[in-house]
């Protein structure tokens, strides 16, 4: 099954060390994409960066360093999005979220 | 480039525990100085040293000293010195900076010399697009992975370029969503391909992701092309034979 829509895709920033409520934030923001139905979200490790908290962040040393900067790729509708955005307000402290917006085509083998 | 005769050397004397941002401050200094276009700056390490606040720092048998003084030389114009003087008063911190007259006898070649690879870089400016191609990394094509298929079959439309992303962590369109074991182990990627080229281009390659993408996601975003450089052909003859993509 093909569909195409209008979406928006937002990208979160933060690192792999942060938490929300003692869990890593990436999982913990994944899990409430999954709660919230989200269409699709994908965590990414970056191997060198620096970001809002002027911090060189490496993953030289992965899997020993967990210091690797994360982002978040995830899309959805504007609507489904607009459901999430108060949540990663209250759960990323230091990071920064960028939304564009994106075209879609989704490619499924729903019955 | 530095000519012949009359230059400034200048000498930046700081501690070795100095960070800027995070990073050692020494390695700050230098990448500004690269960055800028210095002909050229070393940093010298030195085995005992005492500074402003009068503190003896030496490395002893037993124990290494981090505040060991570090010392950053570079030769320049005047002009160009004095250009760098600002940033670096404010990058020293509370280190020293000291100037002295000097003259250049030779100055250094570059070790190759600096004839460009390609006379001519392509450039294209302006409106393109992103489109990102989200899959599961087992997904197979033909029996093969269909990550690489699809940059295989990038390459032979001539794309632009693509990048491919593993992901750590991730559901969608690719994945069947599992309530009871959300997430799934990482041995299960994520793969986003990243392919940026003109919106025409990325149409027209579309036909091709519906026959081989069963499961997954597209997602097409406007971007603006600032630069876009690559080798031309005729001068990578020389070095590798370009391998024919097999379908």
């Amino acid at each position: 099954m093909k569909e195409q829509f209008t979406a928006r895709m937002l990208r979160v920033h933060f690192g792999e060390d942060d938490r929300w409520h003692g869990k890593p934030l990436h999982e913990a923001i994944l899990s409430k994409c999954m709660e919230l139905g989200i269409a699709e979200a994908v965590v990414f490790r970056g191997i060198e960066g620096y970001g809002s908290a002027s911090r060189i962040r490496h993953a030289t040393h992965w899997p020993l360093s967990k210091d690797a900067p994360i982002q978040m790729s995830i899309i959805d509708t504007v609507e489904q999005i607009g459901k999430l955005t108060p949540w990663l307000d209250s759960m990323v402290e230091e990071g920064l979220v960028a939304a564009s917006a994106v075209e879609v085509i989704r490619y499924s083998q729903k019955q | 480039m530095l000519q012949p005769g009359k230059a400034v050397k200048v000498t930046i004397y700081l501690s070795d525990g100095a960070t800027h941002h995070g990073a050692p401050l020494y390695s700050s200094i230098l990448d500004f100085l690269f960055y800028r276009g210095v002909a050229g700056a070393t940093v010298t390490k030195g085995i005992a040293g005492f500074g402003a606040d009068h503190h003896m720092h030496a490395a002893h048998v037993v124990e290494i000293s981090d505040r060991l003084p570090i010392k950053i030389e570079f030769i320049e114009s005047r002009e160009k010195v004095e250009s760098l003087l600002g940033k670096l008063e404010e990058l020293a911190g509370s280190g020293l900076i000291e100037m002295q007259e000097t003259t250049v006898a030779k100055p250094a070649q570059p070790s190759k010399p600096n004839t460009p690879l390609t006379p001519e870089h392509l450039k294209i400016e302006g409106k393109a697009q992103m489109m990102r191609i989200f899959v599961s990394e087992e997904d197979r094509w033909k029996s093969k992975p269909l990550h690489e298929a699809l940059v295989e079959a990038m390459r032979a439309n001539d794309l632009a370029g693509v990048t491919v992303y593993r992901g750590i962590l991730g559901y969608g369109a690719h994945r069947r969503l599992h309530k009871d074991k959300p997430l799934v182990s990482s041995h299960h990627g994520s793969i986003m391909l990243s392919a940026i080229d003109t919106a025409d281009k990325l149409r027209a390659f579309l036909p091709i992701v519906d026959q081989m993408v069963a499961e997954g996601l597209v997602v097409f975003s406007d971007v603006d092309i600032v630069k876009y450089a690559y080798r031309a052909l005729e001068t990578e003859k020389e070095t590798a034979p370009i391998t024919p993509i097999q379908n």
